[in-house]
């Protein structure tokens, strides 16, 4: 039994044989942890008793030496 | 109440949203405000499988209507005199307070939620190195102090990881500034594609596997692959920075910047 979405599994279909070049951007799984503040996420586990709108705004608080200027979070889980 | 709550930083936060498309899955603790009979119980649960209407609590953020919600699966884990311990797989948007109250009305005892824990969200598990606040905080530290990157490397992710169920166009190094800027992704750019439908959100990656942005198919990836012409994907919400691949160029912008 499993949730919508999950084991989802995609064909990948190719129109044409095109390289990329590494001069620009970065792999996803080579960027340092620098590179990846700007396109990350932390999978909290949030403690008992306190608010998601506080646990993201103490861990922005954490993560802000970093250059953490925004933290969102998804699903509002109750104190 | 404890369990899984995804952070997104930065740029990432703009990809957020897709997260309320997958499922969450829940462990709580009911405690029954009487006596019942097992079997009833066991019946009374499989009857809160499927579509259910549901009324958000007083205290929520949404207007308080009622609402349609699927509940994927209820598995009973143990039951021990009047507290029922189960697992509920269920749709965004879901409250799994206001199910275990009506659980409760249905039994005709009552009930409330005395426990809960958020063990999945979308495809995010308890299995994708979930970090306390303390392990972010010591990650820092750690990182700052004593150089020692790997409590935060493990602790901060690729939000890639979390789009993986989207389906996705991979375009050329062209073509990524333009989407970077809003502008809609046109068939050309395509080197390669999953399966989506029309009107089907979809992520728009580089070759390299980063996000680009998200957006919404215009035609589908069927009709892509059988040479149809113009925009495939109009673009929503950009993730990826302007200026991150080189800007495009016209093939006729030529002569125009020799005159500048």
């Amino acid at each position: 039994m499993g949730l919508p979405l999950e084991n989802f599994k995609h064909e990948v279909f190719s129109l044409k044989d095109e390289k990329t070049n590494d001069a620009y951007g970065s792999y996803p799984e080579k960027r340092s942890i620098e590179q990846r503040i700007n396109f990350g996420f932390v999978l909290l586990d949030k403690p008992r008793g306190i608010r998601s709108r506080t646990a993201s705004a103490v861990a922005k608080q954490i993560l802000s030496p970093l250059g953490v200027k925004k933290i969102g979070y998804s699903g509002t889980l109750e104190a | 109440m404890t369990g899984l709550l995804p952070l997104a930083i930065n740029n990432a936060t703009k990809a957020l949203s897709v997260l309320l498309l997958g499922g969450k899955e829940y462990i709580a603790l009911m405690h029954l405000h009487g006596e019942v009979d097992e079997r009833l119980l066991i019946d009374t649960f499989k009857g809160f499988v499927g579509k259910i209407m549901q009324m958000p609590p007083v205290r929520s953020h949404v207007k308080r209507q009622y609402r349609e919600r699927e509940v994927y699966y209820l598995d009973i884990l143990e039951i021990q005199g009047r507290d029922v311990l189960f697992r509920a797989g269920v749709e965004s948007g879901t409250y799994i307070r206001k199910l275990i109250h009506d659980i409760g009305e249905k039994l005709g005892t009552g009930a409330h939620m005395t426990d809960l824990r958020r063990t999945k969200v979308s495809t995010l598990s308890e299995a994708d190195n979930p970090v306390t606040l303390q392990d972010l905080d010591d990650g820092v530290y750690f990182y700052t102090n004593e150089s020692d990157p790997r409590l935060l490397d493990r602790s901060i992710q690729n939000i890639e990881r979390a789009l993986d169920f989207l389906p996705k166009v991979f375009v050329s190094d062209s073509a990524v500034d333009p989407v970077c800027h809003g502008s809609p992704l046109a068939i050309p750019g395509i080197v390669k594609l999953n399966g989506f439908g029309n009107d089907e959100l979809v992520g728009i990656c580089t070759l390299k596997g980063e996000i680009i942005a998200l957006g919404k198919s215009v035609i589908s990836s069927a009709d892509i692959l059988n040479g149809a012409k113009g925009i495939a994907i109009k673009t929503d919400s950009v993730i990826m920075s302007i200026g991150t691949y080189p800007p495009y160029k016209r093939k006729d912008q030529g002569q125009w910047s020799s005159l500048v």
